[in-house]
């Protein structure tokens, strides 16, 4: 509390009271309840009993352990849940490989126009909504999409191949949809190098790939984290994308949240699942920052 | 040296290009599926050119209301999130550095936060408040509008807040300092001296905000409860079937955005000119009508007149007579078809008759589908043996007319309408399917 008056009174000498109380309370109800309180209810809430609203706070709303058992116990949702992860994980790994190339171009290869035009048709894509783009995908893989329709029509093979089934489609639109998150923190990353470190290395001989991998690929280390993160998080949360083109039989773990809440009305359930996927996720992603030693300060620069 | 200098630069070019076509081709696909008439988004076959998609996409009554409530729920993010992203940026970059970190940590976790996280735990923490405050049966807080705002807020401020950070940290403190010391109070220095520095910053969170709350989808389906945003009208539509009419939207929405993206062009390369010097500007300025032909408005309003023009071009366009065209096409290749399997039914009842008395069963057919399962795929239900017939009057109804029937839509067996006559015997012919199944793998 005394800190929280001091910094108030730093602000006060800098900025005026007026400023100071602004950029005190807005960060205040922003941080408290927006972000700490509805997350500490939800986990709160993850304990509790599906009760009807009349026995809310009766003898019966106690704290239960039941919907995590019955996560636990269900194997196929765990299943679920360890495809979603590796799924996420995979489509991250084919964006750091699509991406790594383009943002190194876009950084030192690229000048002038072409320069700004690769940055606008980076963006361009992105304004679509993310609705629309799964539908995009929807179009080319279908069982009467572009792919099938050309396949068959060269007699390729004879019967549509269902690609969505197969989560192809899935795969690619996910890969398509965050390949800006992506590019723009390597970019971010790789821009900050002194070209004169990768002559230096090429006139003592050095070939690309160990160029890359001595030189850029250290100083890009941050930003393929950063943009690993945000990736990963996005895709392992991603609802409408499973929910558009996702294989009947293969479920994306939100959907399973989605069910619980929406379709079944079971809260306590639902928040218990969330919490799950919250906690999977951002131990996944910690583990891989300890692995490949990168500070969790680097995202979002 | 220099070949490998150039093979790189090949290589980089090569890539750029089919990256670009990774990213584009999709929606070129989807662009040419709205002018498609079939009725589900696709290319192939190219039935007639149309418009009609973008009449039925504006008379969608559920997402143009999705649209109004969008554009509100829109109005009210930027409105709570820029201010909101600009303290939480003020707090960071003044803040002491060790306490930096930790804030930052808090404030960036909403984007981390997978959105349906965020959802969820906006509807549970504002309706326990409401029971907590009002009693028990309390919805006070459960308005759709209100938590979809309050759940886009907590993570769209934090885009906000990192392009306020960036802006931050060219800024240089000196000059507030400076402004102090001529006499001005801290509130004046902030309005006089960091707000303008920070208006370009304030102009780009707006859009980037007002872009990210028309999109959310994965916080808004569980915050808008029974309510509807254009998003979330637009998903449960693809959900539930899809028809061009979404190509048409993705159409328009990508014609506005490149509309923005080349006035932007436009006003980049201007005020580049205007920058680089007296030359640049002279030849910017020294032809009249050059100047205002290359003016971003020009050019914005040139854009704007030319999708209007193929608005009304469009609107004029009737593809009623191909469309008959189409169907006529349809009839006559199923006419031909029909024609085409009388024509071998009555071939293959002329030749059989004769050669009947001759040949041993084996070799005739005595199925009463007489090979009209020749394509039937493997796994196919076969149906159940039928009585096997002499093929002398082979009178099934069916004879030749299934060859292109797909697994399960094999119908049940005729009657026959002659007595049959006693089965062949199993040793000349085991099966009473004749040779009719021979493209059928043999059973696993």
């Amino acid at each position: 509390m005394e800190r929280a008056k001091q910094i108030l009174e730093d602000f006060t000498s800098r900025h005026g009271l007026g400023v100071a109380l602004y950029i005190g309370a807005s960060v205040f109800l922003w941080v408290v309840f927006l972000i700490v309180l509805p997350q500490v209810t939800m986990i709160d809430y993850s304990f509790r009993h599906n009760l009807p609203p009349s026995q809310t706070g009766g003898p019966e709303d106690v704290h239960t352990l039941a919907n995590y058992k019955y996560f636990l116990f269900n194997a196929l949702d765990v299943g679920v849940l360890i495809k979603t992860v590796l799924a996420a994980a995979f489509v991250t790994f084919l964006d750091i490989l699509i991406c790594y190339p383009i943002a190194f171009i876009l950084a030192h290869s690229a000048t002038g126009v072409a320069a700004r035009l690769m940055v606008l048709g980076l963006i361009v894509p992105f304004w679509i909504n993310e609705i629309l783009r799964a539908f995009a995908f929807r179009v080319i893989f279908g069982a009467t999409g572009l792919i099938n329709g050309i396949g068959i029509g060269m007699g390729l093979w004879d019967t549509p191949i269902d690609f969505i089934r197969a989560d192809v489609a899935l795969y690619s639109s996910l890969t398509y949809s965050y390949i800006l998150l992506m590019v723009f923190p390597i970019y971010n990353a790789v821009e900050a190098l002194d070209r004169n470190q990768i002559e230096a290395a090429r006139d003592m001989g050095a070939p690309w790939w160990r160029v890359h991998w001595r030189i850029v690929l250290p100083v890009a280390k941050p930003g393929i984290a950063s943009g690993a993160t945000i990736v990963f998080m996005l895709t392992a949360g991603a609802l409408a994308a499973p929910q558009i083109i996702g294989g009947p039989s293969n479920l994306w773990f939100t959907q399973l949240i989605y069910q619980w809440f929406n379709e079944a009305s079971n809260w306590p359930r639902g928040s218990a699942y969330a919490t799950i996927l919250l906690v999977t996720c951002l131990a996944f992603v910690l583990l891989l920052m300890k692995i490949f030693r990168v500070p969790i300060g680097a995202i979002g620069r | 040296m220099s070949t490998s200098a150039s093979s790189g630069r090949g290589f980089a070019v090569l890539y750029t290009l089919l990256f670009f076509a990774f990213l584009f081709g999709p929606l070129l696909i989807m662009t040419a599926t709205a002018f498609n008439s079939s009725s589900f988004p696709r290319i192939t076959p190219w039935e007639c050119f149309t418009t009609e998609w973008f009449g039925v996409l504006i008379g969608n009554d559920r997402l143009m209301q999705g649209l109004a409530t969008s554009i509100l729920i829109g109005v009210g993010v930027v409105a709570i999130s820029v201010p909101v992203g600009l303290a939480g940026a003020l707090a960071l970059s003044e803040i002491s550095p060790r306490l930096r970190p930790a804030l930052y940590t808090i404030l960036i976790t909403p984007v981390l936060i997978p959105g349906v996280v965020l959802g969820i735990s906006t509807i549970v923490f504002w309706g326990k408040l409401g029971r907590t405050l009002w009693g028990p049966t309390s919805t006070f807080f459960l308005n759709g509008i209100f938590l979809t705002i309050a759940g886009q807020v907590a993570f769209i401020s934090a885009y906000a807040m990192l392009i306020f950070s960036a802006r931050l940290q060219r800024f240089d403190p000196t000059l507030t300092e400076a402004a102090l010391d001529l006499g001005a109070s801290p509130g004046q220095a902030f309005r006089k001296v960091l707000l303008p520095f920070l208006r370009p910053a304030i102009g780009s969170a707006a859009f980037l905000t007002l872009l990210a709350s028309f999109e959310n989808y994965n916080t808004t389906v569980f915050t808008i409860l029974a309510d509807n945003t254009f998003t979330t009208a637009l998903a449960s539509k693809i959900r539930f079937g899809t028809d061009p009419s979404l190509s048409a939207l993705a159409v328009i929405i990508i014609a506005l955005t490149l509309i923005g993206a080349i006035t932007h062009e436009a006003y980049a390369r201007r005020r580049e000119a205007m920058l680089g010097g007296p030359a640049a500007r002279s030849a910017l300025y020294s032809n009249p009508l050059g100047r205002i032909v290359v003016h971003p408005a020009t050019i914005c309003a040139l854009l704007v007149a030319m999708a209007g023009m193929a608005v009304w071009k469009g609107s004029q366009y009737d593809a009623s007579a191909c469309k008959t065209r189409i169907i006529e096409e349809k009839r006559a290749i199923q006419e031909r078809l029909l024609e085409e399997q009388r024509r071998r039914l009555r071939q293959q009842s002329v030749p059989q008759a004769p050669a009947q008395p001759a040949t041993p069963p084996a070799a005739a057919n005595p199925s009463p589908f007489g090979g009209a399962f020749g394509n039937v795929a493997p796994g196919g239900s076969a149906p159940q043996p039928a009585p096997a017939q002499p093929p002398a009057n082979n009178p099934s109804p069916f004879g030749g007319a299934f060859q292109h029937l797909g697994p399960g839509a094999v119908p049940a067996p005729a009657t026959p309408s002659a007595p049959p006559p006693p089965s062949p015997p199993p040793a000349a012919n085991p099966s009473p399917f004749g040779g009719a199944f021979q493209n059928i793998a043999p059973p696993p």
